[in-house]
């Protein structure tokens, strides 16, 4: 039987059902919207980063990194919305049995990716306990908690892959075009309103202090005409509060521009960063050399999934190595090549 | 001196005449919003994230004319710029915070401590009830083993000002090593007519327990134990009934004996249960001194709440001269009769999405001072 052949027809059965949710998406906007807190705008943009199609090299990939099992379920507790589509994609590519868990506060996209497929490879259980369930294979997408308390609930001998939660970054090189880079820092900063795991909070701009202004000036221009386009959802409580706290920090320590839907922070030159909470809020610090950067994020380096720059080839070596490198404006949207977050847990 | 030195000395001059009142049983001699009016305009000019932090809140600090019209600063702000109004070369102290994820810490400096011991002094003494001097024990490290910790230092200065000698024999963590047989010993010294003073923190006290087990340690009568802190994981966590409970059984002393203090890095003052002093005192309400005081603000828009809500902690502490003498913290607290209550902090709910909490990026704002 040839099982790679089986496993790359599923999961362009699930990019087709990707493809047809995608068309009907108008359906989805208003309850998506209801739960992940975004502008109806907002879940149109997210939208757009729904994978409907993937290179036969992105799935020859996927499938070389996927791990073999009999039974995978997938635990879906925290996520950007669109996530149940590579979740879902990474196990197939790993089992022929596929069961999962939406999350119970942002169901939608998984129940409707999983009609779509008419149940064929996919079902869905909503049993609460790993103890309950007879998979070998446990892919929990959530927080620490959630993977921990999994692993623990699970039978001795089952294979548990965590994806916890993680924070994009992006290096901007001298040599970056600033208006450009900064258009394209927005889209990634404005999709899901910075609640992914790949959305960047903190830009490091090779340079001094004046070369780090321009690029927050620059920035806080495209995220406010941004806003017009599409306005931030709603923040929760701890996120406001977390945003005053920075806010203040920052305009203490630095200086801010605050725009009806977002706050862009410059840091003080050669401070240690201040990581500001999702819903739209950058920190831009300056840093002298590359070199500079890679000491700057060494603290944070085991929370960064995705680094966005103008220059891959040159930053490559002041990243963390599980991090995904991306051309900026993509951050978003890496190829089906595998899990976005590349740390093991 | 520069006019700018010679303005803080004034200052600190006032703060401390304000100890020196309250020692002596007097009323203060001004009020405290106009000290606090003076500060923010003194921060204002010679704290420059002070004066950044006022232009962003549409605040003109000159125009400043209560304490609660000054903004407060976050307490995040010590761990990334400085926050004082002097030359570095000129800090003859400086606290920091126990370490962070991110690797920084915050820093508290201060030219000397003249001012910090001052108001330490007066207002622990008083919520202590000592008198003539007695047996302090530390249930923590010397000033030689931890020189940046303001609550060691603060400990050397009540074994100093209050106890009956100061020795290294008297500090039972070494090498961050609770000294057990040490203490027992030192405790079985202890004259049964002299009353003694143990200052501890609450996670070296869990594991003080954890290590004496049911064996008594009694304290002489009228002795005090003053714990402070949480346990940030270095101990067991135990609900602070349970342990007032417990210390009370193993020390032989009552529980309104057990005295929590609140105190943090970027502070100068210290607030305390007034238990032992004060009968119609509440356990877990905490004392203000006049030169501070606790004001629950609605988290987001840092005004007061109404009074019995929770809101998280505004700090005004005129001993704060040189630094920021409004602060903000994460903790929750609300006011009652006689003082304020300590609520912690809360989790907060579960994130939205895949990005990481700041929470799970930080390991706490404030930490143990």
């Amino acid at each position: 039987m040839n099982f790679t052949g089986d496993r790359v027809s599923s999961i362009r059965h699930l990019l087709a059902a990707a493809a047809r949710v995608y068309e009907g998406r108008h359906r989805l906007i208003g309850p998506i919207a209801e739960t992940t807190g975004l502008s109806p705008e907002g879940v149109e943009l997210g939208f757009g980063y729904l994978e409907r199609r993937a290179s036969d090299a992105d799935l020859g990939a996927l499938l070389a990194g996927a791990s073999e099992a009999a039974h995978v379920h997938v635990i879906l507790s925290a996520n950007v919305f669109v996530a149940p589509l590579r979740a879902l994609a990474l196990a197939i590519a790993a089992a022929p049995k596929v069961t999962v868990r939406p999350s119970p506060r942002d169901p939608w996209l998984t129940r409707a990716l999983v009609g779509e497929l008419e149940n064929r490879c996919v079902e869905i259980v909503d049993e609460r306990s790993a103890a309950a369930l007879d998979a070998d294979s446990f892919h929990v997408y959530g927080r620490d908690e959630t993977i921990a308390l999994v692993k623990a609930e699970a039978h001795r001998g089952t294979a548990i892959w965590g994806h916890g939660a993680g924070l994009g970054v992006v290096i901007l090189t001298q040599a970056a075009e600033v208006d450009a880079a900064a258009m394209r820092i927005a889209l990634d900063v404005v999709a899901f309103d910075q609640r992914g795991c790949l959305s960047p909070r903190l830009v490091l701009v090779e340079g001094n202090l004046a070369q780090g202004t321009r690029v927050a000036e620059a920035l806080h221009r495209e995220l406010a005409a941004l806003a017009d386009l599409v306005p931030r959802g709603r923040l929760d409580p701890d996120e406001r509060e977390q945003a005053r706290r920075w806010t203040d920090t920052v305009a203490f320590a630095g200086r801010t521009w605050q725009g009806r839907d977002h706050v862009v922070g410059l840091g003080p030159d050669g401070e240690p960063l201040t990581v500001p909470p999702a819903g739209r809020h950058v920190h831009v610090a300056n840093v002298r050399s590359l070199e500079d950067a890679r000491a700057l994020l060494h603290p944070t380096a085991r929370f960064i999934v995705s680094v966005g720059t103008d220059d891959p080839e040159r930053v490559r070596d002041s990243v963390p190595d599980h991090a995904r490198l991306s051309p900026l404006g993509a951050m978003q949207s890496p190829p089906l090549d595998g899990p976005v977050d590349r740390r093991r847990a | 001196m520069s006019a700018a030195l010679a303005r803080s000395s004034a200052l600190h001059e006032r703060a401390r005449a304000m100890a020196r009142a309250f020692e002596k049983h007097q009323p203060p001699p001004e009020s405290f919003d106009s000290l606090a009016a003076d500060l923010a305009r003194f921060q204002a000019e010679h704290v420059p994230g002070y004066a950044r932090l006022c232009a962003a809140r549409g605040v003109d600090a000159h125009s400043i004319m209560r304490a609660a019209d000054a903004p407060a600063v976050p307490t995040d702000a010590f761990k990334v710029a400085r926050v004082f109004a002097f030359d570095e070369r000129d800090a003859g102290v400086t606290f920091r915070t126990s370490g962070t994820t991110l690797g920084a810490r915050g820093a508290h400096s201060m030219r000397d401590a003249a001012t910090y011991d001052a108001v330490a002094l007066a207002f622990g003494k008083a919520m202590l009830g000592i008198g003539p001097r007695i047996p302090v024990l530390v249930l923590g490290p010397s000033e030689d083993e931890a020189p940046d910790s303001s609550l060691a230092h603060m400990c050397a200065l009540f074994s100093r000002e209050l106890g009956v000698s100061e020795t290294r024999t008297d500090y039972f963590v070494q090498a961050g090593s609770l000294q057990v047989e040490a203490l027992r010993a030192r405790v079985g010294s202890l004259r049964a007519d002299a009353p003694a003073l143990l200052l501890a923190t609450s996670f070296a006290l869990v594991h003080l327990l954890d290590e004496i087990g049911a064996d008594p340690l009694p304290l002489p009568p009228g002795s005090r134990v003053m714990q402070t802190g949480g346990f940030k994981g270095r101990s067991r966590e135990v609900s602070a009934p349970e342990l007032r409970r417990l210390l009370s059984i193993r020390f032989s002393v009552p529980e309104r004996a057990i005295i929590s203090e609140y105190g943090m890095t970027e502070l100068s003052s210290q607030f305390w249960e007034a238990t032992f002093v004060d009968e119609r005192a509440g356990l877990g309400v905490y004392a203000e001194p006049p030169w501070a005081r606790v004001v629950p603000v609605d988290p987001e828009t840092l005004s007061a709440v109404p009074r019995g809500d929770v809101g998280v902690a505004r700090i005004e502490d005129l001993a704060n001269v040189d630094s920021a003498f409004a602060i903000v913290t994460q903790d929750r607290v609300r006011r009652v009769a006689g003082g304020f209550e300590l609520l912690g902090r809360l989790p907060g709910a579960p994130p939205r999405g895949c990005s990481i909490a700041l929470d799970e990026i930080l390991s706490g704002s404030e930490t143990p001072p």
